[in-house]
């Protein structure tokens, strides 16, 4: 046993806040692990994602929700994996799953994640997301990469009013500011 | 202006970063003879037509992908979005 | 004073009086109503001084094109110039106040210029202020300043809020008038996704100002029935008080919404957003704008253009006078003749420049045929009015028509070109229109109702089904088509007196004539030597009939003398609107290093490092400054040991079979053989073989690599790697994701480094010298089995280690090192320390790698391999970057210790003028040693490798400083580094 104890302390950890239209949190043990896929090893290791997951990686811009587990498809190549894991283990327990068919890398600490729901949370994003996010054009499940008030933002819509945003860890008070602010500005 | 990113559809060209002529993809044999030669044309020397001109662009607040974009300098209309992995390989960069 | 103006109907809301005072007289009006009909209603014909004559003004026309009704709104901090009384929105409350002038509007001092303008006509400021040349900015500047211009600035920092937002549609449709309504319910029940703006509070547009039917109701009911159907559509976004005022690439409009103008305050919301529309296609309904006619005097309070009047008598039920005259060229005046009459207003004479029979009945009018206002009496306000044939008519407002010009603003600003209408005397927008935009209605040229709601409806069809949308085969509104001929008449040539073009700028018909004489000819000479068209309203009223007339000085025709076009914005934007939220700290975003919260609670003093903030000392109690904090960390971490969070270097996970090739072609230095659990300096070149970036690169596996890069280029050198893989070697595999944020990551750094670690690092973990000796590097667990990875690294020069833990752990890491640190007296220390450590033992940085710099010049020009391709290797082997002669990386002490030495200095041979000439090179970076006792520095001189010991001169012009200095070794501590391996 160690004399020394880390204590863990996510940015914006048991953010939980309402407000009239819309509410905000910052889900708990938010893990999140990329996968790349080898050059040439792209079938393996989608299908290793398949049966590690139950669900096959989808494409470019889309997102597949197995049981807890959120598979999103980053770029050609490159996926993340977004779940629910409290322990500082997250890439190896993606890897294992895998059996080396991917490369794996843990994310979860460099992303910050909040949730955004209600009948508003679409008004509150017109103000700082540039993607169309009217339901046919981003539908439940689509996903984006873009950038919100100088932030790179990863945006998945994971209901009809409720959207996961994620961004970088380091500015997440900036980030959440950002949408706090755009919550204060709706009419 | 807006690029339509031939994986993601059309995105604000805010979120892509501009690098310059496609030709920067035509990196030069470091053995060939006068490669000296060869890398200083292709380090300095650009076309700079007032019409299609093949450009890089990079997604960076996107899917990190590089892109081949034609694009009319005159007009900035855009006729052409590529990856820039299938146009390197395509110009004999593969293996 | 009561509203002596009002006259029956109207679209305002009688049954609520607004309070508000101009110039701080007490008025009143009602919901509905703009500052301007308020104004008018009150009888309050005089509103504003001119800009360079300081002639009285009043109101010219009843929208956004307003050139002379400028004014002050509101006080205090929430004041805001230059506002037009026409588009402001009357509310309870309300302080408006006339501006540019000394004294009261009724007196004002300044207007013995009026007198002056013989001598102040176009070119005035040119020929007269050039001598002398020093006067120019300390007299004439400040005094012309002073005299001229508009209102004034509070002075204070803006109170509102401002934001920004994205909009998207299929269908952008600019306009609410009767095409823009057509077109709007024509694609919203065809289902596509439409937004119709308007930068009016009402919509419908003209159909408010007249009296004409559409299918078979009144037009403003029709409008107001269009709008309900279309509030019911989910589809529909319809945008009032909206500006679109900027048509961008591939289907981007700028539009400025205007949220809380109309209230008395913003309750805490933002008060204006800025929007970005991102449309599939759009439809120009902008509608047109009414031209006036230039005569002698035209300028004074009460002479309106025709349809602003008949807009006020109409839609404000306000007259602007009492006894009125009309004077057109055109079918439209008399149309708005014959709505002042049908309101009960004496319209005395209709004076028509054509000689043709009355157009209509306009009862009690007398028709003037062939005939013109050549001048008119009324200093502060229109008295009479002088026809050609000497008759003096008694009126007190003149209602002018010049006929229409289509509002193509929107259809130039992407250097399209209207064409010439010669049947409209009007331009109407080309074919060169930006993508995706039709035009639609008056905007186009189709200035009848009937056409209007017709294109309307037929360039909604025609984009929608572009879209894949089904067209509508709903026959278009009905409505009649109005009489609309007119006849080219620009100024009265018989006027003596000066006529006035552009009214904002003061610009008349003789200085048109006189930029003619003086050879500026061109319309671009011509309007920036009369500053014609570029007020603040871009000459909305002003511009064509100053082409016409430089059209008949050249004897050419309109067309062949050219035209203007615009540029965004429509109408002004405040640059509030434009700024944001993005002000103070909301500027840019905050980065935040994993210790920031125990740095604050600790004493730290932060400094911005681009975005991020990290400790720059931490002060103790009694240090009298930053020098003693910063001189005791560094003394104390090479005493003991210090700990410095050094989280904000990039770090890059990289991985793939082709890994370590990829690091080959990146890196200028070999990585191929790089041994699993090392790690090695890379240095990172450009193409041209400078110097870019330098960092480390640590083999976790064989597929494995974890790269570092400077803090400044953590993004840049991403996206070159990127560049790289997908650009250059598309077929190795190899992928990179950036962990900057993921890992909080620490120097432990002094000789009890390894005894401090030891207390944290995991028992199973040998981190002995021998089992972890200086370069070494591997993953681990600290604090009873938290991951973590460990690296055996100095920047400092002293034993050395970085520790990286989940970022999550990082406050806590912070705190866990300096408790189990205490024994050893163990210091925080921030970046002036880990600068000067760095500057002690050498290392380059920014200062050095400063994108002027070879490997050469470091003194590491052995790194750069030339057994294998890499970025840079062939430009730098350039001649010219490897001259015997070229500046090398040395060290400088001062001959006298007790100098102070200066980053930036260059230095000179002893002897020697302090010149370019004799330039030997330059100081990069300096530090006070607390170690050596003195000032010690980095510098780039020639052959310094060669020049050990030599004494020259630093010299800095600009600090006025010049010191010797002794070339020494770039380490100034432990040479030999020994330190590192123990």
């Amino acid at each position: 046993m160690s004399d020394y104890h880390l204590i863990s302390a996510p940015p914006l950890a048991l953010y939980d806040q309402s407000f009239e239209g819309v509410s905000l949190i910052a889900p708990a043990d938010f893990a999140v692990v990329s996968i790349a896929l080898p050059l040439g090893g792209e079938a393996a290791a989608l299908k290793a994602i398949k049966s590690a997951f139950g669900k096959a990686l989808p494409d470019v811009g889309k997102s597949v929700l197995s049981k807890s587990v959120r598979l999103v498809r980053m770029s050609l190549d490159q996926g993340f994996v977004i779940f629910s894991h409290a322990t500082p283990d997250a890439e190896s327990f993606v890897a294992k799953k895998l059996k080396d068919a991917a490369y794996t890398t843990d994310q979860t600490d460099v992303w910050t994640g909040l949730i955004l729901s209600g009948p508003k949370a679409r008004t509150v994003l017109e103000r700082i997301c540039p993607i169309d996010l009217h339901g046919q054009a981003f539908a439940v499940n689509d996903t984006a990469r873009t950038t919100m008030e100088h932030l790179g933002t990863l945006i998945i819509r994971t209901g009809d009013d409720e959207f996961l945003l994620m961004s970088a860890s380091s500015s997440a008070h900036s980030f959440l500011h950002a949408i706090e602010i755009s919550i204060r500005n709706i009419a | 202006m807006i690029i339509n990113h031939p994986l993601l559809g059309p995105r604000d060209a805010a979120e892509f970063v501009y690098l310059g002529d496609a030709c920067l993809i035509d990196r030069p044999d470091w053995q060939a003879e006068d490669a000296a030669g060869k890398f200083h044309e292709y380090g300095y020397l650009r076309d700079n037509p007032a019409g299609l001109h093949q450009e890089l662009w990079y997604h960076e607040q996107g899917d990190r992908s590089w892109l081949v974009v034609t694009r009319d300098t005159l007009t900035h209309a855009i006729s052409k979005v590529e990856l820039a992995r299938d146009v390197a390989r395509a110009r004999g960069r593969g293996s | 004073m009561t509203q002596a103006n009002r006259l029956k109907g109207g679209q305002i809301d009688r049954d609520t009086t607004l309070n508000f005072t101009f110039n701080g007289r007490n008025m009143q009006g009602h919901p509905g109503d703009t500052l301007a009909s308020a104004l008018l209603a009150n009888g309050q014909r005089l509103v504003g001084r001119s800009f360079k004559y300081h002639r009285p003004r009043g109101i010219l026309t009843a929208g956004s094109e307003e050139p002379n009704a400028l004014v002050q709104l509101r006080t205090g901090a929430h004041l805001e110039p230059n506002t037009r009384a026409t588009m402001a929105e009357l509310y309870d409350g309300l302080t408006a106040t006339s501006q540019n002038h000394r004294g009261s509007l009724e007196f004002d001092l300044m207007a013995v210029a009026d007198l002056l303008s013989p001598f102040l006509s176009a070119g005035f400021y040119y020929k007269t202020f050039m001598w002398p040349k020093s006067f120019w900015e300390k007299v004439y500047e400040p005094a012309i300043r002073k005299s001229a211009g508009l209102g004034s600035l509070s002075m204070l920092e803006d109170p509102d809020i401002y934001d920004k937002g994205f909009l998207h549609c299929d269908l952008l449709i600019i306009g609410a008038g009767p095409a823009g309504l057509s077109a709007a319910l024509t694609a919203g029940r065809a289902g596509a996704r439409v937004i119709l703006a308007d930068e009016d509070f009402a919509t419908g547009g003209r159909l408010n100002a007249e009296t004409m039917d559409v299918d078979g109701m009144a037009g403003a009911d029709w409008a107001a029935q269009v709008v309900a159907e279309l509030n019911t559509m989910d589809n529909v976004h319809l945008m009032t008080r909206t500006t679109v005022y900027g048509a961008y690439d591939h289907g981007i409009y700028g539009a400025l919404e205007r949220c809380t103008d109309h209230l008395a305050t913003s309750g805490g919301k933002p008060r204006q957003i800025l929007w970005r529309i991102y449309s599939r296609r759009a439809v120009l309904a902008a509608g047109a704008t009414e031209r006036p006619i230039a005569f002698g005097n035209n300028d004074r309070p009460g002479i309106m253009l025709a349809g602003a009047v008949r807009t006020y008598v109409n839609r404000f039920g306000v007259t602007p006078g009492h006894e009125l005259a009309v004077f057109t060229n055109n079918d439209d005046g008399w149309r708005s003749a014959a709505d002042l009459a049908a309101k009960g207003v004496s319209v005395k004479a209709i004076i028509d420049t054509r000689d043709a029979p009355a157009v209509m009945d306009v009862p009690g009018a007398r028709h003037i045929r062939n005939a013109a206002v050549v001048n008119t009496v009324g200093r502060k306000g229109l008295r009479s009015i002088t026809l050609t044939d000497d008759q003096v008519i008694d009126v007190d407002c003149l209602a002018v028509s010049g006929g229409w010009s289509p509002n193509l603003h929107l259809t130039c600003h992407q250097r399209g070109r209207p064409v010439w209408d010669e049947g409209l005397c009007a331009f109407v927008p080309g074919r060169d229109l930006p993508p995706g935009m039709a035009v639609a209605g008056a905007a186009n040229g189709a200035m009848t109702l009937a056409t209007a709601l017709s294109e309307g409806r037929d360039m909604a069809n025609a984009q929608i089904k572009e879209l894949g949308f089904k067209a509508s085969r709903k026959a278009a509104p009905k409505a009649e088509d109005e009489p609309q001929e007119c006849a080219a008449f620009w100024h009265v040539r018989q006027s003596k007196s000066r006529a006035w073009l552009d009214l904002q700028n003061d610009v008349t018909v003789k200085d048109v004539k006189q930029s003619y004489r003086e050879g500026f000819r061109s319309v671009e000479h011509l309007k920036r030597y009369t500053t014609l068209g570029m007020a603040t309203d871009q000459g909305k009223t002003a511009n064509i009939p100053a082409l016409a007339i430089m059209a008949e000085c050249t004897g050419k025709s309109i067309p062949e003398t050219g035209t203007t076009i615009f540029r965004p914005p429509y109408t002004p934007i405040p640059l509030g609107a434009l700024g944001g939220r993005a002000r103070g700290k909301d500027f840019r975003p905050t980065r935040l290093t994993p210790s920031h919260e125990w740095a604050k609670n600790n004493g730290a003093t932060f400094v911005e490092v681009g975005n991020w903030l990290r400790a720059q000392w931490f002060a103790r109690p009694g240090e009298q400054g930053w020098r003693d904090s910063v001189d005791r960390e560094v003394v104390m971490t090479r005493r003991s040991v210090g700990i410095c969070d050094v989280t904000t270097l990039g770090k890059i996970d990289i991985q793939g079979r082709d890994a370590a090739e990829f690091l080959n072609k990146v890196y200028a230095n070999a990585f191929g053989k790089l041994a699993v659990g090392k790690v090695r300096y890379g240095l990172m070149l450009r193409e041209d073989g400078i110097c870019y970036d330098d960092g480390t690169a640590a083999r976790l596996s064989d597929n494995h690599f974890v790269m570092t890069t400077t803090t400044a280029n953590a993004v840049l050198v991403f996206r070159r790697l990127e560049f790289a893989r997908q650009c250059l070697w598309p077929d190795m595999d190899v992928h990179l994701i950036s962990t900057t944020d993921g890992w909080a990551q620490f120097a432990v750094a002094g000789p009890n480094a390894r005894n401090l670690l030891r207390k944290i690092v995991d028992a199973n973990h040998d981190i002995s010298n021998e089992a972890f000796p200086f370069m070494a590097c591997g993953e681990i667990s600290v604090c009873g089995g938290t991951p973590a990875r460990l690296f055996r690294i100095s920047f400092s020069g002293e034993l050395a280690y970085e520790v990286a833990v989940p970022a999550r752990y990082g406050n806590a890491m912070m705190g866990v090192l300096m408790q189990a640190g205490k024994e050893f007296d163990a210091v925080p220390y921030g970046t002036e320390a880990l600068g000067v450590m760095r500057i002690e033992k050498g290392h380059a940085a920014g200062n050095e790698l400063n994108g002027q710099t070879t490997a050469l010049n470091l003194g590491l020009g052995g790194m750069v391999s030339k057994k294998k391709d890499s970025i840079g290797s062939i430009l730098s082997e350039r001649p010219e970057m490897n001259r015997e002669d070229a500046i090398r990386l040395v060290g400088f002490q001062p001959v006298n210790k007790a100098d102070k030495l200066t980053a930036g200095a260059h230095f000179i041979n002893r002897g020697d003028a302090a010149n370019m000439a004799n330039d030997q090179g330059w100081m990069t970076s300096v530090a006070y040693s607390p170690n050596l006792g003195h000032s010690i520095g980095l510098g780039f001189i020639k052959q310094g490798h060669t020049r050990k010991g030599e004494i020259v001169r630093a010299v800095s012009p600009i600090h006025g400083t010049e010191v010797e200095v002794e070339i020494v070794p770039a380490h100034f501590i432990d040479p030999e580094g020994e330190r590192l391996r123990v």
